[in-house]
């Protein structure tokens, strides 16, 4: 038995390919079940998101596995050989660490997908289909992500507009507690970028729009207050943050309004975001004191940035999962060991009762103490002959030695 | 005390490059921020000490030639940070507080002033009297107080210009991610001007009376009083305008650059004129 991990993803298969391999909620049980209802599969875990459908599994057979996985969908057999990737032992550790860690997903260090993981294997927790190995392995996989978040800036900034948008703001405010956000438009990416803010601290939210009507739907929805465009001029100055995302082909905020804003508000700083094509906000306004003025361009060039750093802060994180894999395989292996030597003394520990019991007819009547002195011999026998032979074992413990294969080997057979 | 203070200055320097890896490793900077803290802490205590064993052993407080003076802005300077830290989270100010500590402290160091009574001009004077003896020391650790403050004003003042840079020039590089964020400049910047402003007008009243006790003059036109006269009527300016006009950001930067040439130049420029100020 190995661990085996079979699976594609969007770096292997287009979605057409994935959507057919995927496991909708409702039948990951039932496949659960069916799979380890074979013989050669001994444990599984099943992880199927939008991006990727892998099976983790203690099975004696990786090809079994695959054929089991085209015959639970209808497939035949090899039809999607070229989109699979097959691994085991070390390598199939290496990849469930690095799809914990998202260093394999479509943006790296995106986090959602160490939760997907986590359901993937409370699932299976619950079909009662992971065993010893595989739990140890997920929990390590866990650990390993948390290590990697820690320990690497994989996370570290933001790479989606909308929050490289908070980010900015940070550097201007430090904190965004108690800060009103003004929303001009109602452009999708503004919209998201005004509930990050809110989600960041800020206090208030102004939805400003060309119909009041379609302002105080959109106030409804996100728990702000309407207003005007024609007001906008008067209700600048209570604004800190302006995320601006219309269809006017003009500017709607002038460098003239921000001035007059600036000095009501004494000087306190203003954080402008324009996501609108054409700009809405005059960039001229980015030559005022206390004012800063950001556009798509700008946003889309730190999250470049962000991404590129991502980038080499992955190569690190690649080493952390590297060396975790290789010393979670070893100990995998120590396991084996330490399961060895359990089998070993136990059948030994048999053999010296089962002798006693042929031999009581000879020995006739026993008092208890008489047996407790021959089971005390015993005992003490069977481990004065194990002793040498586990140290022995013991010694060669990287677990690659031919002696300890040769007694694997012969426990193996003898177990069967 | 020369051994406490080179140990106060390792740990200044360990502090500073705890400082440094706290940006360029994820992987430490968690650890790297307690050594910060607890280097400067550390080494703040043994400085502190230094100066405890000075006074005692030469039974005046040791603020009187440039070895003790730097010595004591340095401490000044640290104790101030310490206050800082307390309620704002920049992690590139002890870089630029801790620099100038260490260069303060290296340069008090390397003078070989020997250590000794105080001067005739000064002793004659703090002899024969109970409130000038007291009101001396406290003049001049008021004002070195103030400069402390200023050197936190201009590091803050530094970073908020260099930082609102990077914005407006959408660099976002380095000192875009190492810097604290512009309201956090300002506010240090701002807090640390009227602190240095309110201790250097109470260093300068103390001075005042101290020399009508002395000499019967408040006033003697010597440099050392025209340049501080002058430095005064600059942060004069920038709390009056900060109040009124609500001057801040970039032009309460620049006019704490601004301020603290004034105060380079009242340290160091008025040793060089000369006058009654110099002791040493």
């Amino acid at each position: 038995m190995s661990i085996v991990l079979i699976g594609l993803n969007h770096h292997t298969a287009p979605v057409e390919v994935r959507e057919r391999l995927a496991f909708p909620e409702g039948e990951v049980l039932s496949a659960l079940h069916a799979m380890t209802a074979r013989e050669a599969i001994q444990e599984a875990l099943i992880i199927s998101t939008c991006n990727r459908v892998e099976v983790i599994a203690e099975a004696a057979d990786a090809n079994e596995l695959r054929n089991f996985l085209y015959d639970l969908k209808d497939l035949p057999h090899n039809s999607l050989n070229k989109h699979l990737f097959q691994y085991t032992d070390t390598d199939a550790v290496k990849h469930a660490f690095r799809v914990a860690a998202s260093l394999d997903s479509m943006i790296v260090g995106e986090p959602q997908i160490l939760g997907q993981v986590k359901d993937a294997f409370q699932r299976a927790q619950q079909a009662g289909t992971v065993g010893h190995t595989l739990t140890r392995l997920m929990n390590r996989a866990f650990a390993v992500a948390k290590k990697v978040r820690n320990e690497t800036g994989i996370g570290a900034n933001a790479v989606s507009i909308s929050y490289v948008a908070v980010e900015l703001a940070r550097k201007v405010f430090d904190t965004l507690d108690g800060t009103t956000v003004m929303l001009l438009g109602a452009g999708e990416m503004a919209e998201l970028a005004a509930k990050h803010f809110i989600t960041n601290g800020a206090r208030r939210l102004l939805i400003a729009n060309r119909t009041l009507e379609n302002a105080q739907s959109l106030a409804t929805e996100m728990n702000g207050e309407a207003m005007s465009l024609d007001d906008l001029e008067r209700r600048l100055p209570e604004v800190d943050i302006v995320l601006c995302s219309t269809g006017a082909p003009h500017y709607l905020i002038t460098s003239q309004q921000i001035n007059q804003a600036l000095a009501a508000r004494r000087y306190r700083p203003m954080f402008l975001i324009d996501i609108s094509v054409p700009r809405n906000i005059d960039p001229a306004i980015s030559d005022i004191d206390n004012a800063f003025v950001f556009d798509i361009d700008d946003l889309e060039a730190v999250a470049e940035a962000n991404r590129q750093e991502r980038q080499r802060e992955a190569q690190r994180a690649e080493e952390i999962v590297q060396t975790e894999a290789q010393r979670f395989a070893a100990s995998l292996g120590e396991g084996n060991l330490n399961q060895v030597i359990g089998v070993f003394r136990r059948e030994i520990h048999q053999l010296a009762l089962d002798e006693l019991e042929r031999s009581r007819k000879r020995l006739g009547e026993l008092s208890p103490e008489q047996e407790e002195a021959i089971k005390i011999m015993l005992n003490s026998l069977v481990n004065k002959f194990t002793h040498p032979i586990i140290r022995q074992l013991r010694e060669s413990e990287d677990g690659h030695s031919t002696y300890l294969e040769a007694f694997r080997e012969y426990y193996h057979q003898n177990k069967e | 005390m020369t051994f406490l203070l080179v140990v106060a200055l390792i740990l200044y320097l360990t502090s500073i490059t705890f400082a440094f890896i706290t940006f360029a490793n994820e992987k430490f900077r968690e650890r790297a921020a307690v050594w910060v803290r607890l280097s400067v802490f550390v080494g703040f205590v043994l400085h502190t000490n230094s100066l405890i064993v000075s006074w005692i052993r030469l039974g005046h407080f040791p603020i009187i030639n440039l070895k003790e003076v730097c010595s004591f802005i340095a401490w000044a300077l640290v104790g101030y940070y310490l206050l800082v830290i307390r309620r704002y989270k920049a992690r590139a100010l002890p870089i630029f507080v801790l620099s100038a500590t260490s260069i303060l402290l290296i340069f008090s160091l390397h003078l070989r002033t020997p250590e000794g009574p105080i001067p005739s001009s000064l002793s004659s004077a703090m002899a024969d009297d109970t409130l000038t003896h007291f009101i001396l020391p406290v003049h001049v650790a008021l004002l070195l107080f103030a400069y402390a403050a200023f050197v936190v004003t201009v590091g803050c003042g530094a970073m908020y210009l260099i930082q609102e840079r990077a914005l407006k020039a959408k660099q976002f590089g380095a000192a875009f991610r190492w810097l604290p964020a512009l309201n956090t400049c300002d506010e240090i910047a701002q807090r640390s001007m009227t602190v240095g402003f309110v201790t250097l007008t109470l260093g300068v009243i103390a001075g005042m009376v101290w020399g009508k006790e002395h000499d019967g003059r408040f006033w003697h036109n010597d440099p050392k009083e025209v340049l501080t006269l002058v430095t005064w009527l600059v942060y004069l300016a920038m709390v009056h305008y900060r109040l009124t006009a609500g001057w801040r950001g970039r032009r309460v930067a620049w006019l704490a650059i601004g301020g603290f040439v004034a105060v380079l130049i009242t340290f160091i420029g008025a040793r060089a004129m000369g006058g009654y100020h110099i002791f040493g």
